[in-house]
């Protein structure tokens, strides 16, 4: 026989690392790469879609709707407009106040959209109308605006803790958890703060013929920080003194005098019931009711709470900064049930996403065990051992090429890993095939184990390439869906293109490598022709 | 495998035969494409996914106390308090939950009036769980808004799901657009109502303030001027007096804020006994400004009270004025309660409108645009939200089709360098849409809810194209090298290629399904993996008898053996 002439890519591939020692190495390398990525990358639920846009908001006390409309709405859209990128403009004219969204095309990068925005804003502050208040840019931060965890803090049965305890308590620990790595914006929802509150008695005021402006003076005219003052000896030596601030503590503000009544004094106190407490103004509020423990069928009642959210830094893995703020709170424990706080975590992306990603890995790993064991059938245990090799190798692959361009895993990336499972076996079984078929077919008696693992391959390379090449093909289009179903679902595009170009790789590589460890030739091969696929060829060469 | 390549060589050599084959093949793929329009097989963008948690949006009228909301909201705790797989909730009156997804896009995020309230619920595991969140959530829903909405007449409550997909403002938006604010209100009234009562949607809401009764205070500005004070004055008493006001600060060593002193009437004094415009006139009397000269001037001397409607907001989108009305789908496809809808809106305005539809093809191809008769006067009804995202995305992913086609095709006339013979493997992995559309009517048989033709279908469609071309390239490939190499027969060759090919067409089609099988199970990929399994079920079925037919027929198969094959362009059927 002739030696045979390599036609293809495929044939180069399997010579050339066929007895190279370090094919095996290389295998190693690609697993250990791949496992390391697989633990590296950020997780999280969802792939990130850069949506970006931005609110303005322009106060102008006093000002009905349709002024709104007329004097901020209309021109601030209209110069808005001239912004290139924006989808939708959204105006809000409302009593006092004029709202103005806007929503940038998705995949507009971020950065630029906040800066033209603030720029067009600001570019145009000169031409705002007259009474109009600073107007406010707030873009959208997704990353930043949405958290990733929220943990409700409520007093603990009986404590008598006082909300404003609570907050300072829960303020003190938000200290400590902004503190922790790729932690990026904490809130606080539903709290109270502190706050002294003079509530007039109209009867008592208009008896003491007082007006609210009046009290209002009085109040404001005492509630002053004064600095240390210097003053100078006659050796210029400095003496320094302070003033104690007038209002240092409640009992002071009820002490007020607001105006004298028939000779006497009248204190704030007398027409006034001061109290510190709470911003009685502020009517957000809070509850939580959970399972009581050891009583599942019952709910507990509805307690107040403050619930503090917690931002991620882009970029950055979910789990690992839930895993840290769980680490903290774990840390504080004690002190906070010594002040009568329990704390319910309510919200935990980063663990979500890790089931989430734990649960696609193990249908990915369930998969490849029910393809393994399909083959060991169809095609002889060892054959199917070395077609699961491939399956991790390609795997690692793609898992690192996708570490590298910063992608994250996510529910999306793993649904690409899926899809591109079925597909990327193909090429590897579509090899040990051909090598099956080669081994067991006429005249292998007088050719070396090599040359037909060669030829085995470079056979098929040319039609597998161009079949993966069009698979591939199919993917790419995708890659240009616009809006937000086409950011959503980018990492299939991104990721099984890759995964099919490394399935070739791996198949013309590992496949013949290792079934030369692994195979034989047949002693007599009439014995083995289980399926015939020989007696095809042979006719065929007979006719 | 002998006796494959003996049918298969059988069916090649008489021509009634492979007409049947090509008839069978035509039947099935119309058969297949009818079930859209007769809605055997139904299409959504994303199905619903079950999940550890939803939440629950309270609005009351405008103009509600928080008072008022936190009964409607004590009263949605109480019913969800009874559910056995509810882990833990919160109630955030007066503001929105922390945001999640869902509530990007609602504007959760700006809500801040006394009237709005959102509840978050979590759930126990979905694992351990029978009953998935969005089936409970359709439970829940009818019985909890008949008992709370009541409760303040004129609050929506709304259920909220985590998307499946990417988060928009809700299932069906209607923008009617106007420039008459009245009208737009009176239009998307009505069409509200047609929405509420059209089967499937749920939570039907227009975005605007109702309008209510308030007082107006005017200042007289000529008395507030020769009692010698100033109008400025008295707006600041008035909100003072009833609202209150952060007068002064105080800095403390051991707060971590500043604590603000706030002044305000006490709430027994300022507290109304009725809505009645007397209450209020002889409120006010009783509160007292000091003029310059130190003299008490009651208010109700300064200002005159005036009854009048409360103001409501004014929406803009992209410049022109609108107002949406929002719906909810419960567990359908948007698609066909918006058909129903637009049909009934149609019929509905025609007697005050003429109503035209939006001329062309493009994803605002359901717009709605009214004249009135009388006026003249224009309006708009334009669809959007999920309904237009899914839109543009099958748009988008056919677009990606197509140029996936078109690919694939120049790929395979440099290869082969034949139209026809590159028409007949796009034919064939065109075919698998058989495949796809009948997986999806069988899966849809065999669960309790319905199985959507999804956008993760489409996608599964689009790789199985890649899947199909190949095995009929690698068939084509064998067959040819078999004409050249061996001097085979044409329809000898064609046959021994599919018997050969037929084990590792078959193996790499077992390799998919079952990849796939774990895939059909889930909720949002379950349209992908049925589509993979299904539509190579019916490429293995294309590519070892169709494809064999279509070979035989085309002229650019005739290989000469070793010889340089003749290139014809020459049509595939006969």
């Amino acid at each position: 026989m002739n030696e045979y002439q390599i036609k293809d890519y495929a044939g180069k591939l399997a010579k050339g690392f066929l007895r190279n020692p370090l094919t095996a190495v290389l295998g190693a390398f690609l697993l250990i790469v791949g496992y390391l990525a697989l633990e590296i990358m950020p997780r999280e639920e969802d792939p990130q879609i850069a949506i970006s846009g931005g609110a303005i908001i322009v106060p102008m006390p006093g000002a009905s709707p349709s002024e709104i409309e007329n004097i901020v709405i209309d021109p601030l859209e209209r110069k808005l407009r001239e912004i290139k990128g924006i989808e939708h403009i959204y105006g809000m004219a409302m009593d006092n106040v004029a709202i103005v969204n806007v929503m940038y095309y998705i995949g507009e990068n971020r950065e630029d959209s906040n800066l033209k925005l603030y720029d067009k804003v600001m570019q145009n502050v000169d031409v705002m109308p007259k009474g109009v208040m600073q107007p406010i840019v707030k873009p959208f931060d997704i990353d930043i605006d949405i958290p990733i965890m929220t943990i409700a803090f409520y007093p603990k049965g009986e404590s008598n803790i006082t909300e404003v305890e609570l907050l300072t308590k829960v303020q003190r620990l938000q200290h400590k958890i902004n503190g922790i790595e790729s932690v990026a914006k904490t809130t606080i929802r539903g709290s109270h703060k502190a706050q002294y509150n003079i509530e007039v008695d109209l009867g008592k005021l208009s008896a003491y013929n007082l007006s609210l402006g009046q009290i209002m003076k009085a109040v404001q005219s005492v509630a002053v920080d004064v600095p240390d003052v210097k003053g100078r000896t006659g050796s210029n030596q400095l003496v320094i003194f302070g003033v104690e601030n007038a209002i240092e503590s409640v009992g002071d503000v009820g002490n007020l005098i607001v105006a004298q009544y028939m000779d006497s004094p009248v204190y704030l106190k007398d027409v006034a019931k001061v109290t510190e407490g709470i911003d009685i103004q502020n009517f957000q509020d809070a509850f939580v009711s959970q399972r009581e423990e050891g009583d599942a069928a019952k709910m507990g009642a509805s307690v107040k709470q403050i619930t503090m959210s917690i931002a991620k830094l882009a970029g950055t893995n979910a789990v690992f900064v839930a895993e840290d703020v769980l680490e903290v709170l774990k840390e504080n424990d004690a002190q906070l049930t010594e002040a009568g706080i329990g704390y319910l975590v309510t919200r935990n992306y980063g663990e979500r996403a890790n089931e989430a990603v734990n649960e696609l890995m193990s249908h990915l790993v369930i998969t490849i065990i029910i393809i393994a064991v399909m083959l060991v059938f169809a095609l002889g245990w060892k054959e199917s051992l070395i077609v699961t090799f491939t399956v991790p190798a390609i795997l690692a692959i793609t898992l690192f090429i996708a570490y590298l361009s910063g992608q994250t895993i996510n529910r999306i990336t793993l649904f690409a890993f899926l899809l591109s499972l079925g597909l990327l076996v193909d090429a590897a079984i579509i090899v040990i095939e051909n090598i099956h078929r080669h081994l067991h077919s006429h005249g292998v008696d007088d050719r070396t184990m090599d040359e037909l693992l060669i030829e085995a391959t470079d056979e098929i390379g040319a039609p597998t390439n161009i079949a993966t090449l069009a698979i591939i093909l199919t993917m790419v289009p995708m890659a240009f869906v616009g809006g937000m179903m086409g950011s959503f679902m980018k990492p299939i595009p991104y990721n099984v293109p890759v995964a099919l170009l490394a399935s070739l790789v791996i198949a013309y590589i590992f496949t013949p490598y290792l079934s030369r460890k692994l195979l034989k030739k047949p002693e007599h091969h009439h014995g083995h022709s289980a399926d015939g696929a020989d007696d095809i060829a042979k006719e065929g060469e007979q006719k | 495998m002998k006796k494959f390549e003996n049918f298969v060589h059988l069916i090649l050599e008489q021509p009634s035969k492979k007409k049947l084959v090509i008839i069978l093949t035509a039947l099935a793929f119309f058969g297949s494409l009818m079930m859209f329009p007769t809605q055997l097989v139904l299409a959504k963008m994303l199905p619903g996914k079950s999940d550890n948690t939803f939440s629950v949006y309270i609005d009351t009228p405008s103009g509600s106390s928080v008072q008022q909301t936190d009964k409607v909201s004590q009263c949605v705790i109480g019913m969800l308090q009874q559910e056995k797989e509810v882990k833990n909730l919160e109630l955030f009156l007066g503001q929105g939950i922390p945001l999640d997804y869902a509530g990007l896009v609602k504007g959760a995020g700006m809500k801040q009036s006394e009237n709005v309230a959102e509840i978050s619920v979590n759930l126990t595991d979905k694992h351990h769980r029978d009953e998935p969140s969005f089936l409970m959530v359709q439970r829940l829903r009818p019985i909890v808004k008949e008992r709370c909405e009541q409760i303040v007449a004129g609050s929506a409550i709304k259920f909220i799901e985590q998307p499946a997909g990417p988060p928009t403002m809700a299932s069906i938006v209607l923008e009617v657009h106007g420039d008459d604010l009245d009208e737009v209100r009176k239009i998307s009234l009505k069409a509200a109502n047609i929405l509420a009562k059209t089967d499937g949607l749920v939570d039907v809401d227009i975005m605007a303030d109702e309008i209510y009764k308030k007082y107006e205070l005017v200042p007289d500005k000529e008395k507030i001027a020769r009692s010698g004070m100033s109008v400025d004055q008295v707006n600041n008493i008035i909100y003072l007096a009833f609202e209150g006001m952060v007068i002064a600060h105080k800095n403390s060593k051991d707060a971590i804020n500043q604590i603000p002193i706030f002044l305000i009437l006490d709430a027994k004094t300022k507290e109304l006994e009725s809505n009645k415009f007397e209450v209020l006139r002889s409120k006010l009397a009783s509160l007292n400004l000091m003029n310059e000269k130190g003299m008490m001037v009651p208010m109700s001397e300064v200002v005159t009270i005036r009854e009048a409607d409360s103001k409501p907001m004014i929406m803009h989108k992209d410049l022109s004025r609108m107002v949406n009305v929002i719906a909810e789908t419960d567990m359908v496809s948007q698609l066909y309660p918006l058909l129903d809808a637009r049909t009934k809106i149609t019929e509905e305005f025609a007697g005050e409108y003429s109503v035209t539809k939006e001329p062309g093809m493009n994803t605002y191809m359901f717009d709605l645009h009214l004249q009135n008769l009388k006026t003249g006067k224009k309006y708009l009804l334009r669809w959007d939200g999920e309904m237009k995202v899914s839109l543009d995305t099958f748009r988008d992913l056919g677009g990606a089709f197509i140029a996936a086609l078109i690919l694939i095709f120049l790929l395979l006339v440099v290869y082969y360098k034949s139209f026809a013979l590159s028409g007949i493997i796009l034919l064939g992995s065109f075919l698998s849409l058989i495949g796809v559309i009948l997986g999806h009517w069988v899966a849809n048989l065999f669960t309790d809810e319905t199985f959507f033709l999804t956008a993760t279908s489409l996608i599964g469609f689009i790789a199985l194209m890649g899947i199909s071309s190949r095995n009929s390239l690698l068939l084509i490939d064998f067959a040819k090298s078999l004409m050249v190499e061996h001097g085979l027969e044409k329809r000898r060759a064609i046959a021994i290629a599919a018997a050969t090919r037929a084990k590792p067409i078959l193996l790499t089609a077992v390799a998919i399904i079952l990849g796939s099988a774990l895939l059909a199970s889930d909720p949002i990929f379950g349209g992908l993996g049925v589509a993979l399994i299904s539509g190579t079920v019916a490429a293995v079925f294309v590519s070892l008898l169709f494809i064999p037919v279509l070979m035989d027929n085309a002229k650019a198969m005739d290989f000469e053996p070793v010889a340089d094959p003749e290139h014809e362009n020459i049509s595939i059927t006969r």
